[in-house]
């Protein structure tokens, strides 16, 4: 059970696989990163990506014929939501980091 | 007219400042701008404009917006801090017509990856300066960076004679070398090199602490206000202190070992410095363990001279060159 929060309370935790960020979540009930204030850092694993050294193994069941089919009007693969340029947008660089101001 | 952004606690960023501006001031005028509580140790050195070091977050970066405003400078040279310690440079650089030069100290690498700070120094810096050549890291290798020898606040002709630094240091005339006990830092850290002192001085090692402020447990006697700490070192068999980037620098010019604790820091990699200087920095953590390993080392009695190079004469070139 999540203990009462405090009054403006905001998850202090960190937040998206792609683009880390605050989660700023005024509880963590129902949270699905947290799952309900469970998962301390619930990105963790990204950093395992780098000791990783089976990228080319899939198991066949994965292999599958793709081909895009698009509706009439809908948008085509030119007009995708974002690119990796907009990441630069979306990364915040974190609570610890650019507040302090005696820092070195 | 240059401006150099020089922001952050303690003494690094600000001597940093003032080794190029100590330099570069010849040709042009030069203005630092910083909130350390030490900014005037720069009076007579450099022009200085000193924000408030207590002021807060919001209008530290408020005050820093309005002063490069005023100041409208024909270049901005950054020190460390890409997109300003509060992040405040971040919206003004693409906007600001001046040359815009970084001075690439050795940063966190999990600051660097969030902030996208690879990305955003190559959208945004006409030049980037890496002061030595172990703090290029993460930005020596970008097209518009160029790696110089360390920079040093003073170049080794402007050194004081032995004789005058014996007088500045009250060296007893039986006392050839002393244990120079550099305390920069935090002020909260000023207690540690205290108790140094206080081990020194069980031993009866001759020693001086050099720092602004005296801490509780270092006699009057050994106490000695006096920068920059550089100025000292042909009197030291052996240097205690932080591994800060100019203590580092300092005692790698002088080729004076180190025996040094790496301070925690938000930003700097200390130990990383001090494992990455050749085998001259002894890390230590403890004050007793420091003092055993200072008058271990301290048996060294060679002769120093100024040889140094002052990397900040070549950055102060490439800067100007455009």
């Amino acid at each position: 059970m999540t203990p009462p929060l405090p009054p403006n309370w905001k998850c202090p935790r960190r937040v998206g696989f792609l683009f880390p960020h605050d989660c700023r979540r005024t509880t963590p009930v129902g949270c699905p990163d947290c799952q309900n204030g469970q998962i301390d850092d619930p990105y963790y694993s990204r950093a395992d990506r780098y000791g990783y050294s089976r990228y080319d193994y899939y198991d066949d069941a994965y292999f599958f014929d793709f081909e895009p089919s698009y509706e009439p009007g809908a948008p085509d693969a030119g007009s995708m939501d974002f690119t990796e340029a907009d990441g630069a947008d979306l990364v915040e660089p974190g609570g610890q980091f650019e507040n302090d101001m005696t820092e070195s | 007219m240059w401006l150099i952004y020089a922001l952050g606690g303690g003494w690094g960023h600000l001597t940093r400042a003032i080794a190029l501006a100590r330099v570069a001031q010849r040709d042009r005028r030069v203005l630092i701008l910083t909130n350390s509580p030490y900014a005037e140790a720069a009076a007579g050195a450099a022009a200085v404009r000193a924000l408030p070091p207590g002021a807060t977050a919001d209008r530290t970066r408020q005050e820093v917006i309005r002063a490069i405003g005023e100041c409208r400078p024909e270049c901005l040279i950054v020190d460390t801090f890409p997109r300003g310690i509060g992040g405040e440079l971040a919206g003004i650089l693409a906007g600001l017509a001046a040359r815009k030069v970084l001075v690439a100290r050795d940063l966190n690498p999990r600051y660097v990856a969030a902030a996208r700070l690879r990305e955003f120094v190559a959208a945004h810096y006409d030049l980037v300066l890496v002061p030595g050549a172990g703090e290029g890291l993460q930005m020596g290798d970008l097209p518009a960076a160029f790696t110089t020898a360390p920079w040093l606040v003073r170049s080794a002709h402007e050194i004081p004679d032995r004789n005058r630094v014996r007088t500045l240091l009250r060296l007893a005339p039986h006392e050839e070398q002393c244990v120079l006990v550099c305390a920069s830092g935090k002020p909260d850290e000023l207690d540690w090199y205290g108790a140094v002192v206080r081990e020194l001085l069980a031993a009866a090692a001759p020693v001086r602490l050099i720092a602004a402020a005296r801490p509780p447990q270092c006699p009057e006697e050994c106490w000695v206000r006096y920068w920059p700490a550089l100025d000292l070192f042909a009197c030291a068999s052996v240097v205690v202190g932080g591994a800060g980037y100019n203590t580092v620098a300092e005692c790698l010019a002088w080729d004076v070992p180190l025996v040094a604790r790496a301070w925690p820091r938000a930003y700097d990699r200390q130990e990383l410095r001090a494992r990455n200087a050749g085998g001259r920095v002894t890390l230590v953590r403890e004050p007793p363990e420091a003092a055993r390993v200072a008058l271990d080392l301290m048996r060294d009695h060679r002769r120093r001279e100024p040889r140094f190079v002052n990397g900040a004469m070549e950055a102060a070139v490439r800067i100007a060159s455009g």
